[in-house]
């Protein structure tokens, strides 16, 4: 809403540190509004910080050693926490007490090293162990089960089967669309599941070989991935259409190689990365360096063929993790100490706004003064313009399509994503396919007029 | 607790012609309850009419803010006599009288729950009153002078209040800390509020400047100013929040297009020289604009067409305190000290289907 007021240039990617909050976090990730982040601590508490507050607002008590991973349902009520206590826990923030109350704990066979919910219905959940295993876990009534998602053996291939050895699995996530479950593996694979059938349906290797796949993110819009991997590399690739999932044989899949697009690499120090996060538009790739001394963000400018854009420097704090506001020029980095960096694009104050009907200029303009301009105008004259003026209708209810809630937004860019997306154009005329259906089926409680309510602590009352 | 004090006029007002408004379909005479003297009432469509059906007496000073629920359940009122006062909206019934504020209270708002109202007075508090258990949950203090006005934003959890130094001020109602310090106006604040999605803070003041800020940031983003700089009495966004209605002590109520920086819509008739009159839309199917005037009626005009659709008669002095009620066609209003009342009007649609659900 505010946008059209502030800038009339467009998006652009976060130059500036606004707010440190002092989280005592190992990662923070915003929720799909970009009202709340969601931080994960090393003593097993997660805490929701309200931004436009600055202060935490919920404190997640249930795990006893650090949580490694934290979710959040698509309009933000449900939180979904996974803990190296081989706990995953889902938080209905909609719930009044502080902690909130637990909607669901998971107990895995393993410590946790991530979990997500499924894009449509946080009833799904994909849980990834460190022992290098992939669960596809679904709580439904009537689908309640736990499913395993492994690689076949790759017999069927003859050469490659003897020596393709199955590959701890070091990264899961859901596609944008939640159809498919992307994987990662210490072998530099990428592995694609579908989420209803749990069959592999593809295999990739990346091109050239990359080393253990680290981490993994999707743009918006689900068209492009990028992954992050042991060999200091991030490389950006084009997701493949896969063939409808009724169309294919059970038991087979693809395999293919995959080139990247882009290689993002810093050529001089050679650093790691910790995390690599899209801009919400998919214009923008922000890397965050594995820096021992220094908090360095590299941009990437996607648009621009992928050209280095700036380094943004945070400090002496190293970098540990980041994550890309869902809507805004804003990045969430978290230090090694624990602190939360809120970086955003700072305005600059235009004091010509103080003044009313005055307008900034950027150069001299030579100011023609109209002919009439100084002509004494008869008042009726005048009001029976403003009268005319004033003919037109005006709406005062329709909220127009640029200026809808944020709530709003995600949930039209999750339609996106499913049509026009990372599918292979049979599901185009707005049908929902088999694998949507079946994510829909007996749907959440997650609705997007839901509201988190406010908390008054009772112990800072000066009463 | 001076509950007893606040006794019902059941629907007992000056016209014996609305006797029961259930009983009685829209077919009685449209205008007999209240003559209009502005000729527009003749248009071939359905039309609104509303009459008085409750009169709600309990306050011992001028009522200065009244404001219907979320849920529209419950009016809430307050006033120079330091009190606030919770009515139940369809039956007029007392709920509740809150006592704490040292000096007169100027506005209240209501969360967006409904769980929490907060006030503003002149002993430069702002408080926070648990509505289910009518206790006081927080005491702000940091304003200077008398605090005039107060909103939420959406989320309600924050909320904005401007007063008589001049500033605006932006509080983290969770922890009760002020947020931001906006140096705002050159004169007393008059009126503050936040846009539909939170993110615009409009305010008004004596100085007749309205201002448009960005929450994030706190900076000021727009000012908009009419030709002959009247003060500026009240300023509300439209629900969509692409307008601002605006209030101006020239007795004329404007709707401010505040990208374009143009007035859009004109209301006059009514008369307010003196005092901080609010407007407000309707929230209804019938899209109109209401406002309390200082000949002691009540204003209802076309919102497109800026014409006069009724005016209300029945308080015997200034109409300080408006509101429309959230979902249905019931205006509250109240007027100052040769009166005191509280009234509410039922609009003839609504009345019809308020009955069968009495609460």
């Amino acid at each position: 809403m505010n946008e059209s007021l502030i800038s009339p240039f467009n998006f652009s990617h976060p130059t500036a540190v606004q707010t440190s909050l002092f989280a005592l976090g190992s990662f923070a990730r915003f929720d799909p509004s970009g009202r709340f982040v969601g931080v994960g601590r090393f003593d097993g508490l997660a805490t929701i910080w309200d931004l436009e507050t600055k202060a935490a607002v919920r404190w997640l008590d249930g795990h006893v050693k650090a949580v490694t991973s934290l979710d959040w349902s698509r309009h933000s009520r449900y939180v979904l926490t996974s803990s190296k206590d081989w706990n995953v826990i889902v938080w209905d923030l909609a719930s009044v007490c502080d902690p909130p109350q637990r909607h669901a704990t998971i107990r895995c066979d393993a410590p946790v090293s991530s979990a997500s919910f499924h894009p449509r219905n946080s009833q799904i959940i994909l849980a990834l162990l460190t022992t290098g295993e992939v669960y596809l876990i679904d709580l439904r009534k009537n689908h309640r089960s736990r499913t395993e998602l492994y690689e076949p053996e790759g017999d069927e291939d003859g050469i490659e089967g003897q020596s393709t050895r199955r590959y701890t699995m070091t990264v899961a996530r859901f596609d944008t669309s939640g159809k498919y479950v992307f994987i990662g593996t210490s072998g530099g694979y990428i592995l694609v599941f579908n989420s209803r059938t749990k069959t592999m349906i593809a295999r990739h290797r990346i091109a050239g070989g990359a080393g253990s796949i680290k981490g993994l993110d999707f743009a918006k819009n689900g068209r492009r991935l990028v992954t992050n991997s042991s060999d200091r590399t991030l490389r950006q690739f084009i997701v493949p259409n896969y063939p409808r999932s009724s169309d294919t044989a059970v038991e087979s899949f693809i395999e293919e190689e995959l080139e990247p697009t882009h290689r993002f690499n810093d050529p001089i120090n050679k650093t790691a990365w910790h995390a690599v996060s899209y801009s919400p538009d998919g214009e923008w790739l922000a890397g965050g360096a594995a820096d021992a001394a220094n908090h360095k963000i590299y941009i990437w400018d996607i648009s621009n063929d992928g050209q280095f854009a700036s380094t943004l420097d945070g400090g002496r704090e190293p970098l540990a993790h980041l994550h890309w506001h869902p809507s805004k020029a804003s990045i969430a980095s978290t230090t090694n100490q624990g602190n939360i960096l809120i970086w955003h694009s700072p305005n600059a104050e235009r004091w010509g706004a103080f003044a009313g009907g005055f307008e900034e200029v950027d150069e001299n303009v030579e100011y023609e003064e109209r002919e009439d301009e100084f002509d004494i105008e008869d008042e009726a004259e005048i009001l029976r313009r403003k009268k005319e003026a004033e003919q037109d209708d005006v709406d005062i209810d329709t909220i127009d399509g640029e200026t809808v809630n944020p709530l709003l937004h995600s949930a039209i860019n999750g339609v996106n994503g499913v049509n026009g997306g990372s599918d292979n154009g049979g599901v185009g005329g707005g049908a929902l396919d088999e694998d949507m259906k079946w994510a829909d089926e007996d749907a959440d409680d997650d609705i997007g007029t839901w509201k988190m309510q406010i908390l008054m602590e009772d112990d800072e009352n000066q009463m | 607790m001076d509950q007893s004090s606040a006794e019902i006029n059941d629907h007992e007002m000056q016209d014996g012609t609305q006797n029961d408004a259930g009983n009685n379909s829209i077919q009685g005479p449209p205008n007999a309850a209240s003559p209009t003297p502005v000729k527009t009432p003749q248009k071939p469509e359905q039309k609104l009419t509303f009459s008085p059906k409750y009169m709600l007496s309990g306050h011992m000073k001028p009522v200065s803010s009244l404001k219907f629920s979320p849920d529209g359940k419950t009016l809430a009122s307050c006033g120079a006599d330091k009190l606030i006062k919770f009515w139940d909206a369809y039956t007029g019934e007392i709920l509740r009288t809150l006592e704490g504020h040292e000096e007169g209270i100027s506005d209240i708002a209501w969360s967006f729950d409904g769980d929490f109202l907060a006030s503003v007075s002149d002993d430069k508090s702002v408080r926070i009153w648990d509505f289910a258990l009518g206790t006081q949950v927080r005491l702000l203090l940091g304003h200077t002078s008398f605090v005039f006005c107060v909103n939420y934003n959406p989320n309600s959890n924050l909320l904005v209040t401007g007063g008589f130094d001049e500033t605006v001020r932006v509080w983290d109602v969770g922890r009760g800390k002020t947020l931001k310090v906006l140096p705002a106006h050159s004169d007393p604040v008059t009126s503050v509020a936040f846009n539909h999605d939170g993110t615009l803070i409009v305010s008004c003041a004596m100085d007749g400047l309205i201002r448009m800020w960005d929450t994030d940031s706190g900076q000021c983003l727009k000012t908009l100013v009419d030709d002959d700089n009247p003060i500026c009495s009240h300023v509300k966004f439209s629900p969509n929040s692409r307008f601002v209605l605006v209030s101006t002590q020239d007795s004329t109520i404007r709707l401010w297009n505040y990208h374009s920086s143009r007035c859009v819509k004109t209301y006059v008739g009514h008369t307010n020289r003196t005092y901080c009159i609010p407007a407000c839309f309707s929230n209804t199917k019938d899209k109109y604009v209401v406002s309390g005037s200082e000949d002691h009626k009540v204003y209802v005009w076309n919102l497109q067409t800026c014409q006069i659709m009724q005016v209300l008669e029945g308080h015997r002095d200034t109409t300080l305190a408006i509101d429309t009620h959230p979902t249905k066609d019931i205006i509250a209003s109240a007027a100052m000290e040769k009166d005191l009342t509280i009234r509410l009007w039922f609009g003839e649609q609504s009345a019809m289907a308020e009955e069968p659900g009495p609460h």
